[in-house]
């Protein structure tokens, strides 16, 4: 009989489904899209090579290089943004958005590339070129 | 019954163009509650009818051979028994009838069963094969209550004719086939907890795994057809004769509403039993009714 009630007393609450665009809420620490933080990248590569989903691509020029996250190949398993010792990457605690085509939420940065520290305690020299550039959303490569 | 009145019952009303807009209602009704009970939204009112009118789009894998042609001929026979027995039912009041058209449309009622037991093995598909035999058993299973239980009400009213049962006052021996007939009717429309043939966490959907396009669409709508007919026979055979056509199918089609209903609790209520246990049930628990349905026939009839 117990079941009956638990169906009574569902029918009486209502559907418990969101309707599309409605999300459900999400736990503390919920691993959701990547975010990037190009002040903080200094292009090593460690997300591209710890991206088993190959959702993060990375090319690499002499000045610049650039880093590209598709969201639709993700699968938030996080492990790029654990390996990242700067912390340029940290993941959203929200879901991740609809997407109808493929590629749609794919975002792009070109960077110029940081000099390399200073091995004696010298004051580091000014960056050369434009650090950051916006990022380009559909830039499917 | 001459021609013409068949011919309208079986095309019109009660038939095909009265039983397959009901079919459709009955199937959304079944998912409908079924979702509401399991706090889910459910399909929109349509739903059946865009599903049926999706397959018919479709374009199924050709088969040659004699497979092919069965597993196209299947469904066929199965919506064309299933229109049949809907077609006999006396939901009017004084519609005509004939004397034994109980026993045909028992008769029409077990050809979509055979039906689907030989579509799965015509399909040569593992799936469909075990699903076919799980139908088999099934079938075998329920339809020894069922056909008892039938033929104890007929036997105890001195007819086989619907329309005579329908007009005859209900005995207390009626109702106790009723029940035996409400009990089969899960087993005979394949839901919770008799739904094994089409277990589709274990055999996807049985007999019917290789089907697609227009031939399932056959399907989906013979198994609607079926739920119309079992309803109508229970309503036919449990509700009190009425003499007004404008009250009387109001009333049928309330009840057959209800037990639809009914039926929905029971598949939202339960989990699939095993073939096992499926079998035990029929033939330890409800058989006992039955006889008990049939020999209290014999003994009126004795009597009479």
């Amino acid at each position: 009989m117990n079941i009956l009630t638990m169906m009574w007393r569902n029918v009486r609450r209502g559907a418990m489904t969101l309707r599309f665009p409605a999300r459900p809420p999400v736990p503390s620490g919920f691993r959701g899209l990547v975010r990037f933080d190009p002040a903080l990248c200094t292009g090593c590569a460690v997300c591209r090579f710890r991206c088993t989903a190959r959702a993060i691509a990375f090319s690499s020029a002499k000045t610049e290089f650039t880093w590209s996250y598709d969201p639709g190949q993700c699968t938030f398993c996080g492990r790029c943004v654990e390996g990242c010792k700067t912390h340029a990457l940290s993941q959203e605690p929200s879901c991740p958005p609809v997407y109808l085509t493929i590629g749609n939420l794919k975002t792009s940065y070109t960077l110029a590339r940081k000099p390399p520290a200073p091995k004696n305690g010298a004051a580091a020299p000014p960056p050369a070129g434009d650090r950051t550039k916006q990022p380009t959303k559909g830039d499917a490569q | 019954m001459n021609l013409i009145t068949a011919l309208a019952r079986l095309l019109i009303f009660p038939g095909l163009l009265f039983a397959v807009p009901v079919a459709w209602f009955f199937l959304w009704v079944e998912r409908k509650s079924v979702a509401m009970m399991q706090e889910r939204i459910g399909p929109p009112f349509m739903q059946p009818f865009f599903d049926f009118i999706k397959l018919l789009g479709k374009s199924t894998p050709s088969r040659s051979g004699v497979d092919g042609l069965l597993m196209k001929a299947w469904p066929l026979i199965a919506v064309s028994a299933a229109v049949g027995a809907v077609g006999l039912l006396p939901v009017l009041p004084s519609s005509g009838g004939f004397e034994g058209d109980l026993i045909l449309l028992l008769a029409l009622l077990e050809v979509p069963a055979i039906c689907i037991i030989a579509a799965g093995f015509s399909s040569r598909s593992l799936f469909g094969e075990i699903g076919s035999a799980r139908e088999a058993v099934l079938t075998v299973s329920y339809n020894i209550v069922f056909l008892l239980a039938i033929v104890s009400i007929a036997f105890s009213q001195h007819t086989f004719r619907l329309e005579a049962l329908a007009q005859l006052p209900a005995t207390p021996l009626r109702y106790l086939g009723v029940l035996a007939i409400l009990v089969c009717i899960p087993a005979k429309l394949h839901i919770n907890p008799f739904s094994l043939p089409n277990a589709e966490q274990e055999i996807y959907s049985g007999p019917l795994t290789e089907y697609a396009g227009p031939e399932l669409a056959m399907w989906q709508l013979s198994h609607g057809l079926e739920w119309v007919a079992a309803t109508g026979l229970v309503a036919t055979l449990a509700l009190p004769h009425v003499a007004f056509w404008w009250l009387g199918i109001p009333i049928f089609a309330a009840f057959s509403f209800g037990i639809v209903l009914l039926l929905s609790v029971l598949a939202a209520a339960t989990a699939r039993l095993a073939i096992d246990t499926t079998v035990r049930f029929y033939w330890q628990c409800t058989l006992v009714f039955a006889v008990l349905a049939i020999s209290s026939a014999l003994f009126m009839r004795i009597r009479s």
